[in-house]
């Protein structure tokens, strides 16, 4: 066996072989690192919530988290999703925004619904945000901005006041990847056509946003955390042109504007 | 996988411990670059370079030491690059990961003895080849290069 391009041949083989056996035992669990995962979500969730909850006034009624909760138990019913790990809140903000937090904490501000012209333009928001907990994009957000041995300090309580508030402002201020706002865009508008909820509405939100900012400083904030509205209006439309809308409505719109006043008296 | 042999003269007591350092140098430099890949790669460069007109004896055990380190890097920086892109989010921890990290591990570990026992036995004289290494190291360094 004097020949190295034999002996290279065999060190590889053993080496191949090696790592595909080793590939089939399962270390994620032998390790418990989903186990691990879950645990410092969870803590960083908690976290994040209770210095968002100092900060902004919750609005808790049902007459108010009843339309949310039911687009958000409609897209989650049609698209496997388990609806009793989202965590909703409706926050007191005229801030055109929502977004997501670790451990399926998911947040709107009033400023949306005001923004909305029916139920289905906020689904598609919804839709967006359940895009990013489900592809774990928050977390995946968070390590990028914030660096994964930070975070993990934050919830051993080793996390200073100023960590926590650059934390909880790369999710609420801060744009995700092109990449990973495109894919929640597709999945949200998925999700609407699974769920029986025309997301040609969605389309015409961002497109509106894209159009009509420069007269309104509370839309503006939601274009900087979510950039090129107008590419990813043109991106729904392009997805849904071949599909067939679905027809029906979430809300009427007397009742959609009843709502709207609502929210609007709340705050 | 490593085989004694009987090299084509005695080696110098000065030749002996000047090989044995080329084995030595590239575990020191692993130890003080950790987790940097290229560290121990360019200390035994670096040596290698120093000695390429040195004796046989040297020349080929540098060489040796050398070949071992650069197919080392490969897959240690491989494992390094995997690691930082999972730590930056770019990357998820999977079994695929666990596993390349085990195996890359254990050669580490299995070069790291080879490299110990190599330095000890060549510091006496004694010429020691590794499996494939050796032969290459054969091929690149001839006797009067």
């Amino acid at each position: 066996m004097k020949n190295p391009l034999i002996q290279l041949g065999i060190i590889a083989a053993v080496l191949i072989i090696s790592w595909q056996a080793l590939r089939q035992v399962d270390w994620l669990t032998l390790f418990r690192v989903e186990q691990a995962t879950q645990n410092t979500e969870e803590k960083l969730g908690d976290l994040l919530w209770e210095y968002n909850s100092t900060l902004e006034i919750e609005l808790k009624s049902d007459s108010a988290l009843a339309p949310l909760k039911k687009i958000v138990f409609l897209i989650c019913e049609h698209n496997n999703i388990d609806s009793s790990e989202i965590k909703l809140h409706l926050l007191q903000n005229s801030e055109v925004n929502a977004f997501a937090m670790p451990d399926d904490h998911l947040v709107i501000y009033t400023g949306l619904i005001a923004n909305c012209q029916n139920a289905e333009e906020l689904s598609g928001v919804i839709g967006h945000e359940l895009g990013h907990l489900v592809e774990n994009h928050v977390m995946k957000k968070l390590i990028k901005e914030i660096g994964l041995s930070i975070l993990i300090s934050m919830t051993t309580g080793n996390g200073g006041g100023e960590i926590i508030q650059e934390t909880f402002g790369a999710l609420t201020s801060k744009a995700y990847d092109r990449d990973l706002e495109r894919e929640a865009d597709t999945l949200s508008v998925g999700y609407l056509l699974n769920a029986n909820i025309n997301p040609a509405p969605f389309g015409e939100f961002l497109f509106r946003l894209a159009q009509g900012h420069e007269n309104d400083l509370d839309a503006l904030y939601w274009l900087s955390t979510h950039p090129h509205s107008e590419e990813r209006a043109a991106n729904v439309f392009k997805f849904i042109e071949n599909e067939e809308h679905p027809k029906d409505t979430l809300m009427s719109p007397s009742d959609w504007k009843q709502y709207q006043n609502y929210i609007a008296h709340e705050q | 996988m490593i085989t004694l042999k009987t090299f084509s003269y005695k080696p110098s007591d000065h030749e002996a411990e000047r090989a044995s350092n080329s084995y030595l140098m590239s575990v020191i430099a692993l130890m003080v670059g950790m987790p940097f890949p290229i560290v121990n790669l360019i200390a035994t460069f670096i040596f290698y370079l120093g000695n390429r007109k040195s004796t046989y004896f040297v020349r080929w055990h540098c060489m040796q030491a050398l070949l071992s380190q650069i197919s080392l890097f490969i897959p240690n920086a491989y494992s390094f690059y995997w690691t930082i892109s999972i730590l930056m989010g770019e990357k998820e921890l999977n079994n695929d990961y666990f596993a390349f990290v085990i195996i890359v591990a254990a050669v580490n570990f299995i070069e790291f003895l080879a490299t110990i026992y190599t330095a000890t036995k060549s510091r006496k004289g004694i010429h020691v080849e590794w499996m494939f290494y050796g032969d290459l190291a054969n091929l690149i360094c001839p006797p009067k290069s």
